[in-house]
């Protein structure tokens, strides 16, 4: 149905120009301009720039994971030179990889770098004049556009049969690490979510395009949320991976430091602030207050027994665990934004902590 | 590229016009072509900008929901913790979400509106049927409240777009389809090809106006509950509650009063959704449908001004209606019509199986029965007390004549324990009206019996020779093959089968370990022939454990062996040990249409069974062995106590402190209470 109102619409959009090119031409003409309009449909729209983008995608073959885990994956083509881009896996950890494109030549593929952190590598073969994505001409996407998925998930195509692809749209463009612990992925930056079912098996490394064909983003691994159980499509917009491919294209990068893991030495703690929880029997204890000294931070912020702690700055806490992992992110001596849940009210309290307890 | 490749095609075309408009020609389809491209184009952008505007317009009634606390589990589902959506629906707090978001119990509900601002809500009340909840936040601000899609304007095909809130609480996130279906879930959803998950359910469904067709819920046609449907996440399938719908009962919910199903209180026969029959098998006296005038043996055939021919356009009827609604129902009874409105309830007391206190002697295939004659006589039972002996033939009850067991049966399942009913029973040439008090079904084992029936003659030879006798099913150890599965299942058929006696079946579910053939054979071959019953006992594929996927293996073997054989549907068990009694619980429990005795031996009910309610035409008993001081003695007791609590008979037998197999004895009396499965 959604075909035939892209149909519908564009007969009616696209007859007043035909119509006034037939007047002015001869009667062949006109009817010439029927049969063309007869076979237009979003289909042929998808069909140019499917055409088109499809040459500039690789099936890489490479190392078997454990337990059965395949050993294909996807990656497009970014230089006319043989430069690939792909995602960083197991896949990759094996001396020989190799690359296949789309007329099905098949090459030996050299790692020529990978950022971990971005599970991004950068793939070489020795091949010229290949069709291929300009990463300068990569464009940002937003919610609601509509986009294509070009990767050879499950494997599907092989030799030189084109890459599959998917239609969907942008959900929403948000950050991985938006709910922290949420995502077993080393990759913490923003994402693109998609509608369409893309990440499956063999399409990390995958091009994400706009109708136009456009390059976005770069399809991602298998991810499935910790928190609500359910697999997530995302992939990695392309300004995020442009900098380190082409530290990697000059050779010259250098992973960087992790700073999102990375924790302060000296964290704030419960009895610094004169909290005592509840006892933490349950997997997901909530985190109730037992006992407030009243002269300590949380006794002069007002913090009172039976509060229920439900945020942190701005991150929920589910349990007495989820709460002491908050507080070990902050510095001992920085202020301390709570919020309490108080008789079905909610409360926000400042704690300082008080300088002589600083050591 | 297609613009090239068509102007190609077009030039092929018209190859063989003059040279003259030639170039004309060329010139034009290039341009034709590059302004159909440019219309595709302009086609998408604004389909994307209506698209983001719909999603612009309900977004300010668009919250999200987080939870703290509650359980962790919700039947065999890891609940998730992650933010859930709501939609507001009235400007002084109040918002709908889907059940779902609240089966774990939380202890503490909190909202992020659109504009950031954070509210701790309540649960005010929650619509069991459409499986939503309403809860209700304190705020001085006016909030927003979308407008809802009329259900007449709603059509299949139209785009439909599900938003929910919990990436960001600053952003929506939006997956786009079509309406697939109208009138889904027995007429309570509308259906969407756009991907419905945790991460929308309880967020609206929208029109390209951005108006709300429904709350996105997951469901599923056959299961009820929260986690129902939960399965086809993101697969194309998914549903929501027409707003338009929740607003009607919205003032009710907003008063905390939980919305219930409606039940009407039959039960039809056969169990074919599609089969044609309506006829009312059952009609239970405390429901309404009884009220109404309405009893077993008629015939539905309007409901809600509807023409109604199989169940499921009846189910169609009622499964939109809540508990306290009405409908009319239309039946034939002979050649009246009872034309009557009925108000629907929110449940029915579990069905209690009345119980005469006899066991009726079974004819053989073909023999003439004139009425039901008395096979045993239970001590201290209704039929002791008014004196009905062994050998009585049972003619009529309560003014209808009785031609079978099944017919008494019938007649039976629309009593109550403690109901008068008046027998009249043939003794030699005398005649007896009776008037026992009905009784509840024993948990009693029974002593010695008498045979079921006279004995069998061998059948008469054929008088011509050469026409060969119709071919017998195999007899004795049998190795039963069933297609698409690769577990082994043996099989033990009296040898003594005769075709005109019809034979129970139990269907033995090994404990871990697996089972010795020659053992096992030599065990029950002497109490399958006395008690005309066949074993049927499928291998595990591990032998060392069940899984419950076996449990189609189980089902199909029974099937099996019932389609092959002449088998009595009254004393079809499932008995188990250890590990096989779980699965004897649960194939039971899933097969009350076949099963009429679940038995088991050293096995608690695992405890994420359900329990379905009490049928009048499905009944089901229950045996278990306890013992008094072992691991599982509590789980035991638990089981016990659940199936009790539904009102089903479960006979306990105790086997001392710790738990073990049955003695030779003992599995003697058990195949005794198998036998007298068709009490009445």
């Amino acid at each position: 149905m959604s075909f035939c109102s892209h149909r519908f619409s564009i007969r009616r959009l696209a007859v007043s120009p035909a119509a006034r090119l037939g007047a002015c031409a001869l009667l062949s003409v006109s009817l010439l301009c029927v049969a063309l309009e007869e076979s237009l449909s979003a289909a042929d729209s998808f069909a140019a720039v499917i055409a088109e983008t499809q040459p500039k995608m690789v099936k890489i073959y490479g190392a078997g994971g454990p337990r059965g885990l395949e050993s294909y994956q996807s990656g497009f083509l970014i230089s006319d030179q043989g430069h690939i881009v792909t995602v960083w896996s197991y896949v990759l950890d094996t001396d020989y990889i190799t690359a296949t494109l789309d007329d099905g030549r098949k090459f030996e593929a050299k790692l020529l770098g990978a950022d971990p952190r971005l599970d991004l590598a950068v793939l070489k073969v020795e091949a010229r004049e290949l069709p291929h994505f300009e990463l300068a001409a990569g464009v940002p996407g937003e919610a609601g556009n509509r986009v294509l998925a070009f990767s050879n998930l499950f494997g599907v195509a092989t030799g030189d049969e084109p890459a599959s692809v998917q239609h969907g749209i942008i959900a929403v463009k948000t950050r991985l690490d938006a709910r922290r612990g949420t995502f077993e992925t080393p990759y913490h930056g923003s994402v693109y979510v998609l509608d369409a079912m893309t990440n499956n098996p063999g399409a990390a490394g995958g091009a994400l395009t706009n109708l136009h064909g456009e390059l976005l983003a770069m399809l991602g691994k298998e991810l499935r949320s910790a928190q609500n159980n359910i697999w997530l499509n995302y992939s990695l917009p392309i300004e995020e991976l442009r900098s380190s491919i082409e530290q990697i294209l000059q050779g010259k990068f250098r992973p960087g430091e992790d700073k999102t893991t990375t924790k302060p030495v000296d964290a704030i703690d419960l009895a610094q602030l004169g909290l005592v929880l509840v006892p933490d029997v349950l997997d997901r204890t909530p985190p109730y207050v037992d006992l407030v000294r009243a002269d300590s931070p949380a006794g002069l912020a007002g913090v009172k027994s039976d509060d229920l702690v439900v945020f942190v700055g701005d991150n929920l806490v589910h349990s007495c665990k989820g709460f002491r992992e908050e507080l070990s992110r902050i510095e001992r001596d920085s202020k301390l934004r709570i919020v309490l849940m108080r008789d079905q009210e909610l409360v926000e309290v400042e704690i300082q902590p008080v300088a002589e307890q600083k050591k | 590229m297609s613009g090239r490749l068509k102007a190609e095609g077009c030039r092929l075309k018209v190859g063989n016009s003059g040279a003259a408009c030639w170039a004309l020609l060329v010139a034009t389809s290039l341009m034709m072509s590059a302004g159909h491209a440019l219309a595709a184009d302009e086609l998408q952008r604004r389909e994307e900008q209506a698209m983001k505007a719909a999603v612009a317009r309900v977004a300010p009634s668009v919250v999200r929901i987080e939870t703290v606390g509650g359980l962790e589990r919700v039947g065999q589902v890891l609940i998730g913790t992650g933010p859930t959506t709501g939609l507001v629906v009235s400007a002084e707090g109040h918002i709908v979400s889907s059940a779902f978001n609240f089966a774990q119990k939380p202890d503490s509900i909190l909202v992020t509106l659109s504009d950031g601002s954070r509210h701790a809500a309540k649960l005010v009340a929650t619509d069991h049927s459409r499986m939503l909840v309403l809860l209700k936040i304190e705020t001085e601000a006016k909030l927003t409240v979308p407008e809802a899609v009329p259900l007449a304007e709603m059509r299949v095909g139209q785009w439909s777009l599900a938003v929910g809130r919990t990436f960001d609480a600053g952003q929506t996130n939006l997956s786009v389809g079509i309406v697939s279906a109208l009138d889904r879930i027995w007429g309570k959803a509308v259906q969407t090809d756009a991907k419905i998950s945790p991460n929308n359910y309880g967020g609206p469904l929208i029109d390209i106006a951005g108006r709300v067709l429904g709350v996105l819920v997951p469901m599923s046609p056959d299961g009820t509950g929260e986690m129902a449907g939960v399965e086809w996440y993101d697969s194309g399938i998914g549903f929501a509650i027409p707003l338009a719908g929740v607003v009607q009962v919205l003032p009710k919910l907003v008063q905390g009063q939980d919305l219930q199903p409606g039940v009407l209180g039959v039960n039809l026969k056969g169990a074919d959704l599609y089969g044609q029959a309506t006829t009312l098998a059952a009609v239970r006296a405390t429901g309404p449908a009884y009220k109404a005038g309405f009893r077993a043996g008629d015939v539905i055939v309007e409901a809600g001004g509807q023409p109604v021919t199989r169940p499921a356009e009846l189910k169609h009827q009622l499964g939109r209606l809540y508990a306290g609604e009405k409908i009319k129902l239309v039946a034939r009874r002979g050649d009246g019509r009872i034309d009557r409105e009925v108000e629907l309830a929110d449940k029915i007391e579990p069905f209690d199986f009345p119980f005469l206190g006899i066991l009726p002697m079974r004819p053989l295939a073909g023999e003439k029965a004139a009425g039901l004659v008395v096979r045993y006589v239970y001590p201290d039972s209704p039929a002791a007390t008014v004196g009905i002996k062994a050998g009585d033939r049972i003619q009529a009850v309560g003014g209808t004549e009785v031609e079978s067991a099944d017919s008494l049966a019938q007649k039976l399942q629309n009593l109550a324990p403690g109901e008068p009913v008046q027998i009249e029973v043939r003794r030699g040439s005398e005649t007896l009206l009776l008037r026992p008090i009905l009784g509840r079904l024993p948990e009693s084992l029974v002593d010695e019996l008498p045979p079921a029936h006279a004995a069998v003659e061998p059948p008469v030879a054929p008088d011509k020779p050469g026409e060969t006798e119709p071919e017998q099913p195999q007899v004795g150890v049998v190795a039963l093959k069933i297609p698409e599965f690769q577990n082994e299942c043996l099989a033990y058929v009296p040898e003594s089968y005769d075709p005109r006696v019809a034979y129970g079946v139990v269907v033995w579910l090994h404990a871990p370990g697996g089972l010795k053939q020659d053992e096992l054979i030599e065990l029950w071959k002497p109490l399958c022939q006395q008690h005309d019953f066949i074993l049927v006992a499928p291998k595990a594929t591990d032998r060392t454990k069940w899984q419950p996927t076996e449990g189609r293996f189980v089902r199909r073997a029974l099937d099996d062996v019932m389609k092959n054989y002449t088998t009595d549907p009254s004393r079809i068990v499932l008995l188990g040990q250890e590990g096989g009694g779980a699965m004897a619980y649960l194939v039971g429990l899933a097969s009350p249409d076949v099963v009429r005795a679940v038995a088991v031996v050293d096995s608690p009910m695992p405890r994420l069974v359900q329990v379905p309610e009490t049928e009048p035409v499905h009944r089901l008993a229950f045996f278990t062995t306890l013992a008094t001081k072992s691991e599982t003695t509590a789980a035991v007791e638990a089981g016990i106590k659940r199936l009790r609590a539904m009102k089903y008979p479960v006979t306990v037998k105790e086997v001392g402190e710790q738990g073990r197999s049955l003695l030779t004895d003992e599995l003697e009396a058990l195949v005794r209470w198998f036998d007298a499965l068709d009490r009445l």
